[in-house]
Order: C-alpha cells, then structure tokens, then sequence
C-alpha cells in the first residue's frame, strides 16, 4: 500500500522515469511527448489529491478558476489583494499584498512566457486560482497554456469613470477565451455619488447585452476596493468584497472534474501477456475505470469495443484506477496487433476521431526555444496530442502569415483522423522544433475525399489548380 | 430583480426633480462619452444646464485631455501600433504606443494612427527632394508633437484628447518618411495585413522599401514590391548586402538581405528573385512596435540621409 500511496504524489520527472522502468518504454519516445505529459499531471493533481485516503491534503472544496479584467488604473490589483486580506481575516487565504500582486512575475508555462500574477485563496464554499493579467497577449497565453483556464471574470469598473472604450474589448477578449460567467465589480464609489454609481450600472448591463452576456442577470456589486484594503468604511469596504465573492460563488458554475467526466486512456503501449491476453498502458485521463466496464478503442480510423478484465498499478492488482493513475489494462478479444499508440481506450460512444478542426494557437518566439521565421499557409506540420501524433496541413484563416510570439486562429487538415474535442490542447513542432502551442476550439466538417488528397499536392500543384480555376 | 431595479428607475426619472438631474447626467455622458466624474463636474458649474455644460466640456476637453496625458505621464507605453501609407512618392511608417493591447484595438486609437500617419505623409510632401533619388527624414517624438493634423491641431492636442477619452497613456514613437523620384517605387506592408482605415494600414510591424526597376522584365512592380515589404516585415534583416557579404553558414540566421531564403517561396533566395525580375533594392526600414530602436534613443535634431 505503501508504494501505492507513494506513487500519487512524485514529481513529473521522476514518475517518467519510474514509468519508464516500470513499462520499459523507449527514452526517445518519451521525451518526445514530455510536456504533454507533464501538462497533464499538473492539470490533474487536485483531482488525484481529492480522492487519496481521506485527509492526506485538505482540499474538500471544488476547484475553480477566476481572474480580473478591466480598465488600467480601475482598481483590478487593490481588489484583488482586498479579496486576499477580507478572507485571509477568516483564515481561508494569505494575506498578499498589493505590490506582490503587481509585480506580476514573468511566468513561464510550458516553455512560454506569460505576465500574471496568480493567488490562490477559498470562500466557505470552494477554493480559487485567481489571475490578474495585464495584457490581451497574456490571456490569450494563459488560455492556451492552460495553465489557468478562467472559468469565471470579475469584470472591474470604476464608477468614476464609467464603462471605457476599450471595456468592449475585454467583454471580446472574455467571449473568445471562453469566458461566458462575468461578475461585474464597480469600484471606488467612496468617490462617486449613488447616481453615478446606478448610471455605471445600467451602462455595463446594456454593454454585456450588447455583447452577448446576461446583461440583465449579471450580478453587479458596488464597493471600495481601496476601503476594504485599508479597512474603512465597512459597508462599501469589506462587506462588498463578501458580497462580490458570494455573487462569484453563485454565479460562476463550478467546472466538472476531470475524475467526474467519462473515462479516457491514452494508449501508451499495448502488450501480449502468455495465457492472459492484451494489455495497454497509459495514463488515465479522465474519469474511473472499475474491472469490468465496457470500453471502446478509438483511432486510426478505427474503433472497436472490448471489457477491461483487469487493471494493474504498479504491479499491484486493482478494482479500479481514477483520473492520473498510470495504469496497464487487460482488455478482452483484443489482439496486441489490433491496438496501436495513440489510440484511446474509452467508455464506448464518448469520443470521435476527427480530422479538420480550428485553433486557437500561440507561436513560440526564438527565446522560447520556437523558430525565428514566420510561416504561411499550407505548412505541414507534425500535431502531438496525447500520445499520438499526426502530420497537419496549416491554413491561416485571418493574416497573410504569423511571427513568431503571437497568437492567431488556425484551420488544421490532418492526415487521418484521430481523437480529439474542443478545448483539447496539442503542440505543433516542425523536426525538432517545437513551434507552438493551441487549443482545439471547433471541429469542423470531416475532410471529403478530394479535400484529402489534396493535402499531399506539392505547391506547383496547387498553383495549377488555382490557375485552371481561374480561366475554367 | 435587476431589471426591476432599471425600470423602477426609469419610471420615477419623470416626476421627481432630482430624478431629472440624474437623466441629465445620464443624457450628458451619453452624448460626449466623457467620464462621470468630468460630466458631473460640467453640470454642477453650468448650474445643470445640460446645452452649456455640453460645450463647456467640449471646450475644457483639450485641457482635460492634457491634464489626464499629465498625470499618465511615465506611465510605460509598449504596446501599440505601426500605421503605413504611400502617397505620390511619400512613403511613411509611424509608431505609436499605448499600455495595452485593448487600447491598440479600440477604434480611438486606430484614428489616432491614422491621423499621425496622415501628419507625417503632408510633411513629408513638403520636402524638397533636390536632385537626389531618394532621402529618408527620420521623426523622433518631440517632432511628431508638433506636426499639424488636418483640422489645424497638433497631433500632441489630438493624442491628449484620445488619452482623455481612453483614460491610457500613450505616446507618439517614431516616425521615418522615404521621399523618392520618379523613377523609384516605394511600397509599404503591416503586418497583420489588411487592416486599413481610408488607406493607412495599420498593424503591429510595418516596413516600407524602395526599388527600381534596372532592366525590364514586365514583373507586377505593385505585388512585387508588396511581396518583397512582407518579407522585410517576416525575416527582419538588417543590411541589403553587397557582393562583399558572405552568406552565413545557418539559412535560419541569415541577416543579409539577398541571401535570405524569399519568405513567400524559400526555393529562391531574395537575391535570385531580383535578379530574375530586373530589380535593385535602394533601401528599406522595418518597424516593430514596442521594439527599441537605437538610432531613435539617441537624442539627435532631425535626422537626414541622402542615399546615393
Ligand atoms: N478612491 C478609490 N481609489 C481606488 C479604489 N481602488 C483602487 N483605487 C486606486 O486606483 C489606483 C489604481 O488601482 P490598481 O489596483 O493599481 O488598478 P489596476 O486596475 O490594477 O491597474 P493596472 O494594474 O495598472 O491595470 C490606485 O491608486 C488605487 O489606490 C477605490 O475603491 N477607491
Ligand atoms: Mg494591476
């Protein structure tokens, strides 16, 4: 039991190199996928926390991420560290203060440098990531990464100023990261008469209607953020800010656990043991699987159904293994030949395989370790997502090409179909470069038989093509 | 509840009188977009008269612009955008910085660009070209300052009132004007393309060059030149090159112009393709927004260079 327990909790590079000791896997392979792999581990550790022998870590409560957007200078920093003092007076957070919060280090998230500052505290009923960004750039990179993905906003306004010009903007940046819950915070109304205060209101409520958000049902919390911090005037101060995180507690849903959603293994390997059968390792990703359950393998345009008869950890005999336990599973009437790396094992009718899909993808500068050129469309490219990889044929939808540091909205056109869904994160890499990185933000149609063959024409081809469409 | 909340306002805004300022404010901020605070302070000095308060806010919004971009000052600005334009043999790319990304994408500050790039052009129209071929006026921001804009104004007035409006500092970088004689063609390119407001582009990188044509080829001289300021913008060399640079041994590093692999097609090399098109690079400038750019740190008077 001892080792089990163990295995939970060691770092990423070790349980590589326990995994590969233990699943005899080759180095190179490996490596190749180590931040993918990595990515994952992280993204999941509160999960596999939870579900430890009881009281191991403390954190009962679900998990959700928030983050402040805003106009300069309208007060997202103070309210952030007012947020970490009111709770930190009921013990459920540290202190911060306002010029740990501002400096915000320059973080590097997979390789990638992004400009946020991120504080963790709890309400009575769940516990926070908080971000503060400050750029555009930098919310883009923390969705891409991952690293953060906001579930929620606390949209800050102050009521001297009003709703600014560029406050469209963040309500546009919130919908194309994907934020659909919004908290409206305004601010400093120790400066602003009540008047005001109600015209802010009615201003931003039209503005989110305006931009496809509730604007009549978005809760909206009037307060001194700056009060708060400096423990005045209670009723705008410190009880704003309980109220801005009952309204965030309420309002913002709470994601779905990665352990809550059906079951998923990428396949890392699959084996034949004498007198036993087939088994494939990988990490869970999602979900629990019992001794038992009705599977499906999916990928390389193939899909076909099985049990899983038995599940081993560590050479430990197991009823079930849950999301982030790397596992071997004995499937039944499964030929080794049959299964492939890259398949996923999954409960049957939950994942697709699909080969035309748009993302949302950030380039890696030189500094990053990606390449110094831009590129334009119809670069091939090799995708590594989960334990597979595929070459892609890349259209840039919206410029005539895209440097290196910036972000931009792609159509990729894979070789074959493999499994994936939006929000599934991936990275590009160009021989042995890494190139960027994205996530999956909308399938499109299945490529028709034309459309894939005319992923392998050459440029001459093309340009052909092009012609003869233009005279015919 | 919140809707209520709305409507119950709206429905006592007719009969009481202090409702009726509240309208007054609401009207007032609707119709000028200034902060609450400054349409507050507009109604309380013009005793609520909504037609006085108005135009004094139109009147005090210079000084208030000024005084905001005053109090913003020092505030760092490395964000922005780079506005380019092509006009009777003027070329011209300017700079100008903001604190964020969300800025840079507001409408205010893309008419700020466009005003500037506009300034620089009609400066640049006024040179004298002389006899030379081509000379580049390189505008630092003390001079961008004081170019006039169209109604009259500096383009400093005009960046004081959109700071005003916007709440952001913002500054105006740089400039750089190409002037050239007939018979050289002057493109320019930002990146990312296509975003143009009445024939400025504008963009986060913008480059402008100009060629000519040495013997004849019957090349598209407009799309080449387009071509060609693209892949100044992508592959950001640093010098044309001579037939004294050596290529460097790594394509990838390679700063040289003509050695550089063509972005838009890598079997020919930048060299090759203007060989095979009859063309001679003259000279060529690249900006990147928020870059430093050394020659503009240095605190020299207007800055001139006769080419050829
Ligand atoms: N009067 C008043 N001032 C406030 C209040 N909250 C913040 N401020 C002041 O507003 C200024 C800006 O606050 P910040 O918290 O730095 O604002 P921010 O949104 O984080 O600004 P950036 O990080 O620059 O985008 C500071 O001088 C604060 O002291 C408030 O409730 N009332
Ligand atoms: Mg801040």
């Amino acid at each position: 039991m001892t080792s089990f327990i163990r295995s939970r909790v060691v770092v990423p590079s070790l349980r590589t190199a326990l995994k590969q000791i233990l699943f005899g896997c080759e180095l190179s392979r490996t490596q190749n996928h180590n931040k993918i792999i990595q990515y994952i581990v992280s993204n999941n550790s509160c999960s596999r926390f939870y579900s430890t022998e009881k009281k191991v870590f403390q954190r009962d409560k679900p998990h959700c991420n928030v983050g402040t957007i805003g106009h300069v200078d309208h007060g997202k920093t103070t309210l952030t560290a007012a947020i970490t003092k009111i709770l930190a007076d009921k013990k459920l957070a540290e202190m911060k203060e306002y010029k740990d919060i501002d400096n915000a280090p320059e973080e590097r998230a997979r390789g990638i440098t992004i400009n946020v500052a991120h504080i963790e505290y709890q309400t009575d009923n769940r516990h926070y990531g908080h971000t503060d960004c400050p750029g555009h750039a930098d919310y883009i990179k923390n969705m891409i990464t991952g690293t953060s993905q906001m579930d929620g906003a606390i949209l800050v306004v102050a009521a001297t100023d009003g709703v600014m010009p560029q406050t469209r903007e963040h309500l546009l940046l919130a919908k194309q990261i994907g934020v659909k819950h919004i908290v409206v915070f305004i601010n400093k109304v120790d400066a602003a008469d009540a008047e005001m205060v109600d015209l802010v209101e009615m201003e931003i409520r039209e503005l989110m209607t305006e931009m496809g958000f509730e604007g009549d049902k978005v809760p909206v919390i009037h307060g001194s953020a700056l009060s708060a911090l400096e423990g005045k005037n209670e009723e705008i101060g410190s009880k704003a800010v309980l109220k801005l995180l009952d309204a965030v507690d309420s309002y913002i849903p709470t994601p779905v656990r990665e352990l809550d959603k059906p079951f998923l293994l990428p396949v890392e390997h699959a084996y034949s043991i004498p007198g036993r059968g087939t088994v494939v390792t990988g990490r869970l990703e999602r979900g629990i699987i019992k001794k038992g359950d009705d599977c499906e393998f999916v990928g390389f345009s193939k899909v076909f159904k099985s049990t899983i008869t038995g599940i081993e950890m560590f050479h430990q005999i197991l009823e079930e293994a849950q999301a982030g336990d790397q596992l071997g599973a004995l499937v039944r009437g499964v030929k080794r030949a049959d299964v492939k790396r890259g398949m996923v094992l999954c409960k049957p009718g939950t994942v697709k395989a699909y080969d035309h899909f748009e993302a949302q993808v950030y380039i890696l500068n030189k500094d990053e370790g990606g390449r110094a050129k831009p590129f334009t469309s119809f670069i091939q490219l090799q995708l590594f997502c989960r334990t597979w990889d595929c070459s892609v044929q890349v259209t840039v939808p919206d410029k005539e090409m895209v440097m290196p540091g910036e972000d931009a909205r792609l159509i990729l056109k894979m070789f074959r179909p493999m499994v994936l869904e939006e929000g599934k994160r991936f990275t590009l890499r160009d021989g042995s470069l890494t190139l960027g990185t994205g996530v999956v933000s909308k399938i499109l149609p299945a490529l028709k038989p034309d459309e894939k063959l005319a992923l392998s024409e050459g440029k001459k081809a093309r340009e052909k093509k092009a012609a003869q469409a233009k005279q015919g | 509840m919140y809707s209520q909340l709305i409507l119950k306002r709206f429905f006592c805004n007719s009969n009481s009188l202090f409702a009726a300022e509240k309208s007054l404010l609401a009207t007032l901020r609707k119709k000028t977009g200034y902060t609450f605070s400054n349409c507050k302070k507009a109604l309380e000095l013009n005793n609520n008269d909504l037609t006085k308060a108005e135009s004094w806010l139109h009147e005090q919004a210079q000084a208030l612009g000024w005084s905001k971009a005053t109090k913003l000052e020092g505030r760092k600005t490395n964000q922005g955008l780079v506005a380019a334009t092509v006009q009777n043999q003027n070329a011209v790319l300017v700079e100008i910085n903001c604190e964020t990304d969300f800025v840079a994408r507001n409408t205010n500050f893309q008419e700020m660009a466009e005003a500037a790039a506009r300034a620089c052009i009609e400066f640049s129209k006024k040179y004298a070209l002389g006899e030379n071929p081509l000379i580049k006026i390189d505008l630092e921001s003390r001079q961008l300052n004081e170019l006039p804009t169209a109604d009259g104004k500096l383009l400093s007035d005009q960046l004081a009132l959109m700071i005003g409006l916007v709440g952001e500092n913002a500054s105006l970088k740089r400039g750089i004007c190409f002037k050239a004689a007939e018979q050289i063609h002057l493109s320019v390119y930002t990146h990312p393309y296509g975003n143009e407001r009445n024939g400025i582009l504008l963009g986060k990188f913008g480059g402008v060059v100009a060629f000519r044509q040495i013997r004849p080829s019957g090349v598209d001289i407009k799309k080449l030149g387009k071509d060609l300021c693209q892949h100044i913008v992508g592959m950001n060399p640093d010098r044309i090159g001579t037939v004294f640079d050596k290529p460097a041994g790594n394509t990838d590093d390679e700063k040289c112009l003509i050695y550089q692999e063509f972005l838009l097609d890598s079997e020919w090399t930048v060299g090759d393709l203007l060989k095979e098109n009859g063309i001679e690079i003259i000279d060529f400038k690249r900006f990147e927004c928020g870059e430093t750019d050394k020659r503009i740190e240095e605190d020299t008077p207007e800055k001139i260079t006769t080419c050829q």
